[in-house]
């Protein structure tokens, strides 16, 4: 095909794509009593390199005390008939200074470098937003969920930049009644987005007070939008089935009603689709038991706070935080998702202290697959504050990466020995990897119109 | 009014303050380093604790009431309204972060907007 924008004509196209070399992962020093910046890490992921499996760049920000924690790209294989457009820079919000840092990675992939900075401060007196979360792009422009208002209250709302990085406003028309944000997710064809709910900033941001769910300081709900008019619709309560639904992932398939919910606190998997009347219904689909643990009162509960669907929609992972489980579903019938694959690495149940010659502190968090489906990279690290309450040994281990082999046609996962990145030894002390994304998009980048 | 801050986990470095200035705004000046996130007092990324003298923090929404009964203090918002000795940097967070599951709050012990007075 003679075109093309970025990324690619269709999920199916994605799933061929040359496997990836190059990773980035973001990794923090705030509030880990280390006075440097967080920094963009370049992790080389070529096993036929001599330096597989190390970080070969980092990229400091240019201020300390940012956290930052998801990222985004300017463009998307939503772009791909504009060939006007690239994927060039990604995107790293710090959640708590509000800086957006722009990152130029396509002059020197192996070493991107820093090409802007959205300040913080200019988005709170132009938007009163601050908590910025979840990045993605619509054709040119980009918006990006952002947790609280200029003063740290929820719920917040999105944040319009156009493709040069410009502040355009808010993007929505109206936030409703949603009481709180988190991610987003959308889908195009359906003119449909879906949104989620964790807490106002000001709750989550100094760590996580238990007895506050119970004040209904955090989500319990998942908003339908009417996408082209930039409105809430419809929500639906999840109510205890649904305690903190963090992240939401439609179906890649543009055709599809399908989505996902993660519902962190009460570790279900919530799926919902639209039925023959045209009507959004939701069901859970997937409930992990609380674990005894021998020295605690109560049964511990999985923490389930991402969810990722595969590049072709067969399987869906999700991991235990606390628990310390990553587990891979077919979910090829979306209300019958079958496990087909489960590892353990860290968490609070003792079951894999040690990986690959590695101490884990913390558990499976925040990972990304490769569009092939057959590689998916895993870290430790939550959120600063909240590492600090379960895991405080993470203080001196910093986080790790470690990579699933994943067998996309029939099932089932195995960690590979041969991979580990130990943030814990980096060069100006023990750092946490949060989330990780490629060059050439990833499972969690693209939408498709 | 000019206040004395002493800083006890830094060999009782002490620095006269101006008591209308945040405490992260004053002692980064004469550059101490000290994290901050947020700066409005939401994030608790600059936490310390305060051992002796009285501060006032009441912009700050980030400690609940069993931190502040432990003597935290939020710099970015803080002032001093007396002299005071605190205790800065990661060392000073041993009681500030506890496992919400295993060490649970007391009613009175939550943040100010939710907290249940304390029976007598
Ligand atoms: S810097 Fe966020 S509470 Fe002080």
């Amino acid at each position: 095909m003679e075109c093309c924008g970025p990324g690619y004509s269709s999920p199916a196209d994605a799933v061929k794509a040359p496997q990836e070399k190059l990773l980035y992962t973001i990794a923090i020093y705030t509030g880990t009593g280390i006075q440097k910046p967080d920094y963009l890490a370049t992790v080389d992921v070529d096993p036929d390199s001599s330096t597989y499996s190390q970080v070969i760049h980092r990229l400091e920000m240019p201020g300390i005390g940012d956290e930052l924690h998801h990222m985004g790209w300017n463009a998307c294989s939503s772009c791909f008939e504009d060939t006007s457009m690239a994927r060039k820079y990604l995107l790293l919000p710090g959640v708590r200074s509000n800086n957006i840092h722009i990152i130029d990675t396509a002059t020197d992939p192996r070493a991107p470098r820093l090409h802007k900075v959205v300040d913080g401060n200019e988005i709170k007196s132009k938007t009163n937003l601050s908590g910025p979360h979840t990045v993605h792009c619509l054709g040119s422009e980009i918006i990006i969920s952002m947790l609280g208002n200029a003063k740290g209250e929820a719920p917040g709302g999105y944040l319009y930049l156009n493709k040069d990085f410009e502040i355009l406003g808010r993007w929505e028309n109206s936030m409703g009644d949603i009481k709180f944000g988190y991610d987003f997710w959308y889908q195009p064809r359906h003119n449909v987005m879906v949104s989620s709910e964790w807490a106002a900033p000001n709750t989550f941001m100094p760590g996580f007070d238990l007895e506050e769910v119970g004040h209904l300081k955090y989500g319990r709900e998942i908003h339908f939008w009417d996408f082209e008019k930039k409105v809430p619709i419809e929500t639906m309560y999840l109510g205890e089935d649904g305690l903190l639904p963090l992240e939401v992932k439609f179906h890649h398939d543009p055709d599809s009603t399908h989505g996902f919910c993660g519902a962190a606190l009460s570790s279900n998997v919530i799926h919902w689709w639209k039925d023959n009347s045209e009507k959004w219904q939701w069901e859970k689909i997937i409930d992990v038991e609380n674990e005894p643990h021998p020295e605690w009162p109560i049964p511990v509960p999985g923490v389930m706070s991402a969810i990722l669907v595969s590049m072709d929609d067969k399987y869906l992972y999700l991991n235990n935080w606390l628990h310390g489980d990553m587990r891979q579903y077919d979910i090829s019938d979306p209300h019958n998702p079958v496990l087909t694959g489960q590892v353990w690495m860290g968490g609070l149940l003792g079951k894999a202290p040690e990986v690959n010659g590695v101490k884990v502190a913390g558990g499976p968090q925040m990972f990304q697959l490769s569009l092939d489906g057959k590689r998916l990279y895993v870290t430790t690290s939550l959120f600063s504050t909240w590492d600090n309450q379960f895991y405080p040994e993470i203080r001196e281990q910093g986080g790790i990466m470690i990579m699933i082999d994943c067998d996309p046609v029939s099932g089932g996962m195995t960690i590979n020995p041969d991979f580990i990145v130990d943030f814990g030894q980096e060069p100006n002390g023990p750092s946490r990897c949060h989330e990780a994304r490629y060059p050439g998009g990833d499972c969690t980048s693209d939408i498709w119109l | 009014m000019a206040y004395t801050v002493t800083i006890s986990n830094r060999d009782n470095v002490r620095y006269q303050v101006d008591g209308k200035r945040s405490l992260l705004d004053s002692l980064r000046d004469r550059a101490v380093d000290l994290p901050y996130g947020c700066k409005y007092g939401g994030c608790i990324t600059c936490a310390a604790k305060l051992t002796v003298g009285e501060v006032d923090q009441r912009r700050q929404v980030a400690l609940n009431n069993r931190q502040i009964n432990d003597g935290y203090v939020i710099l970015c918002v803080a002032r001093p309204t007396s002299d005071i000795t605190i205790e800065i940097g990661v060392e000073s967070h041993d009681k500030l972060y506890r496992n919400p599951f295993l060490d649970p709050l007391k009613p009175y012990e939550l943040k100010a907007d939710i907290a249940a007075p304390k029976e007598a």
